[in-house]
């Protein structure tokens, strides 16, 4: 228990830690907000008055202090560029990023995980190899050129799948509960959405998870090759136990622990790299927000995007620690 | 400009699903979808500066006057007459009687009364514009006065970006921010069309609303959707698939295709946003020296630049004010002369200096532009540096004269047709960078400063004119920018689309109230 303690206290600090940085190097990078805000030919007077007003001609830990608070009180603070609750607007943006992240992970794991376990079972063959050499095609591939390519190719000229957006034109009036629309269209029984909701993912999903599949494919290999090594498996073949069995059972459930870790963190990471995808599929999203947040100066919006993508990191990273440590069989014996 | 290979068109005139051949006075039918690469960053008619806020509510929303599309006018809307007291202190406006807001609500001399007093309150970005705006008094229900603490010669114009709010609805929600959490998501006009759906990085929704006091003659399309898409090439696959109707954004070389491509059509509409390059007057570099300045100025070949860079696509600018606008002067900036600038840096030993030029790389024109300076400068022993940079990075630099780089490139986008917002502008030390405005070569002169002041405020046109000769004659002495282009304002569309003009009194906006899909 007191290791679940311990995990949740670690992350907590990361995230102050996190967002501070994230304040400091939003102070160095973006430009003077009260000029941003206040509009064409402002003059001089009136950005002085705006300044004040958005507390920007107070020392900046101060600045960080108030933010700081209002977050412990559960406010992100309003966006000077939406004028709307940021923590309004994150709720809005957030479903759709994470939608797209959910089934990019999918495809990542589908793919990593039986092709880590049989290229490590097939370590050094010609089939290792050709899956090496994929790999590391996938991983080389800049995810924003990939999408692209995939939009112009398969959306464009062969008309296979939607080239931009959440919906087809016909379903833009749908809403739902949730706004995760696989959601949200399975209970309202709409399979029409549900279905045009997956095609529009597909694109944008597929490019988002090759680079992470790459790496996912190269982890899940290395940690598989390190059980087969094992004594266990030794024992278990001299005991007679089929091909299958030794894979499966035993190489794949113990192997698994390792990657899964690195899994975890991908997560987090894959969210923030939905702005990529996002901007080429011109898909709403967290991503796309957080670009206009940086290009107009919008710092708390800036900051809140960065705590939220942080959160999600976490939580995913703790969740995967916390199932790791269910598995371990050292707990197992201690408890 | 059109294709003249029709037949094709009708493809993605079925594919775009309209229901019937445009006919004169019917219903308002069809769907209109206009990409967008910029998302708006919110539906306050305070930020109509913005022109991704303006392009929404120039449809939603009615203002006293207005610029209609292809007019340099302004022309009477809610106002049908206004009188101008003698000493140009007091606009006495006279309303229409029939025009109610969505919800019903007619629209009186109050309702504008709360929208001016709001803005103030909110510090509105829409007011810069306005001068010396003091306040607004309610007359009777038809009449209002606006009141200014001096004359102000273009005020008429600059009215017409002043949205009338509808006090009924908003004022419950002032509070503490004076309405602006409110209005950033809600509509509260009485435009042809209502603001409908708001997903603002995704698409935005309007649709005709049926009791527009104005009515629906002629052809109109029933709903409006505004989809933001940032990739050109997303923009381009979306216009051939026939997803959108209007794509603004593609690059020039897709714009130059698709003129020649059945189906489509690409309408270049006269824009006044001219391209500066701004020469840092005021610091302590090469660039404070003014016989340094007329070597520059002579180092940029605009003519090519129109024809290599835009294509064509633009006009080519004879000094900081659009040729054709009141109190033009041709003549007034150094030509193209790459030797006599060579014979300048021979003569004064310049060769080896360095400069600094500071731009947004995002923006395609700037870039190029750029790097044709940068070639044009390196032939004659001067090398140019080139910082790229976002907005507001760019911004802050020029806020103090010490981190302002000896050359900048920024666009003007006049807010309306008047001289006074290319010129006041780009040249009044009241609005150097250092002082929070646009004036980014940090130039002060007094005389400059006395006849903008002076153009300012007066209301006799032709005085003003002459006011504005004498400017453009001292800036282009004093060499202080180089007006590098007049680029027009380009946008594709599909064959169909029908109605649309370009409007410079609202730069990249669409007159959408007028567009039909036929």
């Amino acid at each position: 228990m007191s290791y679940v303690v311990q995990r949740i206290a670690f992350s907590i600090l990361s995230l102050f830690i996190l967002l501070f940085v994230t304040f400091l190097l939003s102070q160095v990078v973006a430009g003077d907000p009260a000029l941003i805000a206040a509009g064409p030919n402002a003059g001089a007077a009136k950005i002085a008055e705006l300044r004040q007003q958005m507390g920007l001609d107070q020392p900046i830990f101060v600045q960080f202090g108030i933010y700081v608070g209002n977050i412990l009180q559960g406010n992100l603070g309003t966006s000077w560029f939406t004028q709307q609750p940021i923590a309004r607007d994150l709720m809005r943006e957030l479903p759709p990023s994470l939608e797209l992240v959910f089934l990019a992970m999918l495809i990542n794991l589908a793919v990593s995980m039986p092709m880590g376990l049989l290229t490590a079972r097939f370590a050094h063959t010609k089939f290792d190899d050709a899956v090496r050499l994929v790999v590391l095609a996938g991983a080389g591939l800049p995810v924003f050129w990939i999408a692209i390519i995939l939009q112009q190719v398969v959306a464009g000229n062969w008309g296979i799948l939607p080239i931009a957006g959440r919906l087809s034109f016909s379903n833009r009036d749908f809403s739902g509960a949730t706004g995760f629309y696989l959601l949200d269209s399975l209970m309202q029984g709409n399979l029409n959405v549900f279905i045009d909701t997956l095609a529009h993912l597909a694109l944008p999903a597929f490019a988002l998870s090759l680079l992470f599949t790459a790496v996912g494919v190269r982890i899940t290999r290395t940690s598989m090759i390190n059980e087969f090594r094992k004594d266990y498996v030794t024992l278990a073949r001299a005991k007679g136990a089929g091909e299958g069995r030794v894979m499966f059972r035993h190489v794949f459930a113990n192997g698994a622990t390792p990657a899964l870790t690195v899994f975890g963190m991908q997560f987090g990471w894959m969210l923030g790299a939905t702005v990529l995808v996002e901007e080429i599929f011109g898909r709403p999203g967290i991503g796309r927000y957080a670009i206009k947040a940086v290009t107009q100066s919008d710092i708390h919006a800036v900051v809140a995007v960065v705590f939220v993508v942080g959160v999600v990191f976490l939580i995913a990273n703790l969740i995967v620690d916390m199932l790791v440590y269910a598995l371990s069989p050292r707990k197992q014996r201690a408890g | 400009m059109r294709s003249f290979r029709t037949y094709v068109s009708l493809i993605p005139l079925a594919l775009a699903g309209v229901l019937l051949p445009g006919a004169a006075f019917a219903q308002p039918s069809g769907v209109l979808v206009i990409a967008e690469n910029e998302t708006p960053e919110n539906l306050d008619p305070a930020n109509a500066t913005n022109s991704t806020v303006n392009q929404l509510l120039i449809g939603a929303y009615d203002t006293l006057v207005q610029f209609t599309a292809g007019e340099t006018q302004v022309s009477p809307r809610i106002a049908t007459a206004w009188e101008i007291s003698e000493d140009g202190l007091a606009y006495t406006f006279t309303l229409r009687e029939d025009v109610t807001f969505h919800d019903g609500t007619p629209l009186t001399a109050e309702d504008v009364k709360f929208t001016l007093d709001r803005l103030q309150a909110a510090s509105a970005n829409v007011l810069n514009d306005m001068g010396p705006f003091a306040g607004a008094e309610v007359v009777d229900e038809k009449t209002v006065v606006l009141r200014l603490s001096e004359p102000f010669g273009p005020f008429i114009s600059a009215l017409s970006r002043i949205y009338i709010v509808n006090k009924a609805l908003v004022e419950p929600h002032m509070g503490e921010d004076n309405a602006r959490q409110f209005l950033a998501v809600n509509g509260a006009g009485s435009g042809p069309y209502q603001i409908t759906g708001y997903s603002p990085t995704e698409a935005v929704t309007l649709r005709a609303f049926p009791d527009y006091w104005g009515g629906w003659d002629g052809s109109h399309v029933e709903e409006v959707v505004f989809r933001y898409v940032s990739e050109p090439s997303t923009q381009l696959s979306l216009l051939q698939r026939g997803e959108v109707h209007i794509a603004p954004d593609l690059t020039v070389e897709d714009k130059l295709a698709l003129m020649d491509t059945p189906g489509f059509k690409v309408d270049i509409g006269a824009a006044a946003t001219p391209l500066f390059f701004a020469f840092n007057t005021a610091g302590e570099g090469p660039t404070s020296d003014p016989e340094f300045r007329r070597m520059l100025a002579m180092t940029f070949d605009r003519e090519l630049h129109l024809e290599q860079v835009l294509m064509g696509f633009g006009n080519l600018p004879d000094g900081p004010l659009p040729v054709g606008w009141l109190g033009h002067e041709p003549g007034t900036e150094a030509e193209f002369d790459l030797e006599a600038a060579r014979a300048l840096v021979d003569e004064n030993g310049w060769a080896g200096t360095n400069l600094l030029v500071r731009y947004l790389p995002a923006i395609q024109e700037e870039q190029r532009a750029v790097e044709q300076l940068q070639s044009n400068l390196s032939q004659i022993g001067i090398n140019l540096q080139a910082e790229g940079m976002t907005w507001p990075a760019q911004a802050a630099t020029v806020t103090s004269i010490e981190t302002t780089s000896d050359i900048n490139m920024l666009y003007n986008f006049p807010s309306f047709p008047d001289p006074h917002a290319v010129l006041n502008t780009t040249f009044n030390s009241a609005l150097s960078g250092a002082n929070g405005g646009y004036n980014w070569s940090q130039y002060s002169n007094p005389e400059v400063d006395e006849l903008l002041n002076a153009a300012a405020t007066s209301s006799d046109p032709e005085e003003r004119a002459e006011l504005y000769r004498q400017v453009q004659r001292l800036v282009g002495e004093d060499h202080v920018v180089i007006t590098v282009s007049n680029p027009g304002s380009v946008v594709a569309m599909a064959e169909n689309v029908s109605g649309y003009v370009y409007n410079a009194a609202h730069h990249q906006t669409f007159n959408y109230m007028d567009i039909s899909l036929d």
